[in-house]
């Protein structure tokens, strides 16, 4: 059995590749961007950024012996940049403002329910109150018309793990490579990996991948 | 001169076939036996022999190179698949020796590895057609465009027969007309050649065919040579008191597109994206730069039987 906390890509840094031909002037600049994004809210207000942050620690715990994905700054920098996803249900509001209300709702609800706004419950209480808006319990005033269930289906669970993968951080735990542009493969087949692509860590194998992905680049 | 025409022994006599041990017993007997001693001065069948051993190192070097850069994409996931980088590697370095060696007489050891190099071939197109019948969809053009390449590892084969040729060319006895099985070993030799490089076309057809001929440039492997096999079809059943300076250009000219294809190659992984630059990957996606100089190899044969037939005319 395998030690499930172990890193599955162990020793692999996607930015290793920053200056391989994997990578050119387009990819660097975007990467750049986002890893430089300020830790400080510029669309948010200080206490949406607060009920955001919890929020996103909540939805993905991160581990404690890395640098964290900024969620809250990279939350802040889309709904500043505001390039929604093009469509939305009848009765969500448009990005920016169903952010608002629902981080003004989920404090509002915190508030009612337990005194304190929500980045100030500990965390099995945040967990329960995030729970009971999945499951659709809460339809207090405070949601404006707009659905909870909905607010935590189609913002929090679609902008939230969609940023934390954007980010190198992710991308190196999980493997992924990057764009595949200007690189692209040269093993077809499947279940081939290129030298330039991580290596796997599979029971027994931990130590190759570990010297593989040290050359990955 | 004189010695050469002093050792002319009847055709009827059996090929010389020497190994170092062989070798080491007959030498007491060397004076005795002038056939075995080394003949001052260039012997025809010698000079066309160690042409052919050339012939055989070319296509070795193509296949040894080929294989080695396909293999390591295939991550060499099955063993048998080292299999042709040494035996095209063992008949490079035989191909040397037989090019560098002046004596009459086949070679054991050479023997054995263009019969390795021969049947690693066939052997090879057998796993390539298996790995081709077990994609999905089996024997059709996608998987003998995309599975593994069909006609690949006959041109290790050729590396063999042409070795094999050289060693049967230089097992005659010098002065007597050579024979190879049977036959005239000039007509054999362009013979085999000139179907040796109708196999080679139709790889290159095949693949140039699947790269739609998208430069003009790409037609002449699949045109050149095979006026050239005609030509050498045409040596090996007609008169052999003819000069064939058309024959010969022709094969000279095969040989340089040979080489040229490794230039267009080389022009057509820097057409991709990141060019030479990333060549990790456009080397091994791209045309594969090894294989232009099997048509060298075989142009290089073809001249090797022309010589033999001029140097030794049998009509």
């Amino acid at each position: 059995m395998t030690d499930p906390s172990a890193p599955r890509y162990p020793g692999y840094d996607v930015l290793a590749k920053r200056h391989t031909p994997s990578w050119n002037a387009i990819t660097r600049k975007v990467i750049d961007h986002r890893l430089a994004v300020p830790r400080e809210p510029r669309f948010f207000t200080p206490s949406e950024w607060t009920t955001a942050d919890a929020v996103c620690q909540r939805i993905i715990p991160q581990p404690a012996d890395r640098p964290p994905v900024p969620l809250a700054a990279l939350l802040d920098a889309k709904l500043l940049a505001n390039v929604g996803d093009g469509f939305r249900e009848g009765d969500m509001p448009y990005m920016r403002e169903a952010w608002r209300q629902g981080l003004a709702a989920i404090d509002a609800e915190s508030a009612a329910q337990q005194g304190r706004v929500f980045a100030a419950l500990d965390t099995a209480e945040q967990d329960a109150l995030l729970g009971m808006m999945q499951r659709g319990e809460l339809s207090g005033p405070y949601w404006n018309g707009m659905g909870a269930q909905n607010f935590f289906a189609q913002r929090i669970l679609t902008d939230i793990p969609g940023l934390y993968y954007s980010h190198p951080t992710a991308w190196s735990e999980m493997g992924f490579g990057g764009p595949a542009s200007p690189r692209g493969y040269m093993r077809m087949a499947l279940g081939r990996r290129d030298p330039w692509e991580a290596a796997e860590a599979k029971p027994g194998s931990e130590a190759r991948a570990l010297r593989d992905n040290r050359h990955v680049v | 001169m004189q010695t050469v025409a002093r050792y002319r022994p009847s055709p009827a006599l059996p090929p010389i076939h020497h190994s170092p041990p062989a070798r080491a017993a007959a030498r007491p007997a060397v004076r005795a036996t002038p056939a075995a001693m080394p003949v001052p001065g260039d012997i025809a069948t010698v000079r066309a022999a160690r042409r052919l051993n050339r012939a055989a190192g070319m296509i070795a070097t193509s296949v040894l190179t080929d294989s080695a850069m396909e293999h390591y994409r295939g991550e060499f996931h099955n063993r048998a698949m080292w299999t042709p980088i040494v035996t095209a590697a063992l008949s490079l370095a035989v191909s040397v020796h037989g090019h560098t060696d002046r004596r009459t007489g086949a070679h054991r050891g050479r023997d054995l590895v263009y019969a390795a190099a021969g049947l690693t071939g066939l052997i090879g197109t057998g796993f390539h057609l298996y790995n081709i019948t077990k994609k999905p969809g089996g024997l059709c053009w996608q998987n003998l465009f995309y599975a593994a390449p069909i006609g690949a590892p006959a041109a290790l084969s050729l590396s063999g027969l042409m070795g094999f040729l050289s060693e049967r060319v230089r097992a005659n006895r010098p002065g007597s007309s050579p024979i190879v099985c049977g036959f005239s070993a000039g007509r054999a030799v362009a013979a085999l050649t000139s179907a040796s490089l109708l196999g080679t076309v139709s790889e290159a057809g095949l693949l140039h065919f699947r790269g739609a001929y998208h430069n003009p440039f790409m037609v002449l492997p699949v045109s050149l040579p095979l006026v050239a096999a005609a030509l050498l079809a045409n040596a090996a059943t007609g008169k052999s008191r003819v000069r064939r300076r058309l024959t010969r250009w022709w094969l000279r000219a095969t040989a340089l597109m040979g080489f040229g294809g490794v230039a267009f190659h080389a022009y057509g992984v820097s057409r991709s994206m990141g060019g030479w630059r990333n060549w990790r990957q456009n080397a091994f996606n791209g045309p594969p730069l090894p294989a232009p100089p099997s048509f060298s190899g075989l142009a290089l044969a073809g001249l090797a039987a022309l010589g033999l037939l001029e140097d030794h005319p049998d009509d």
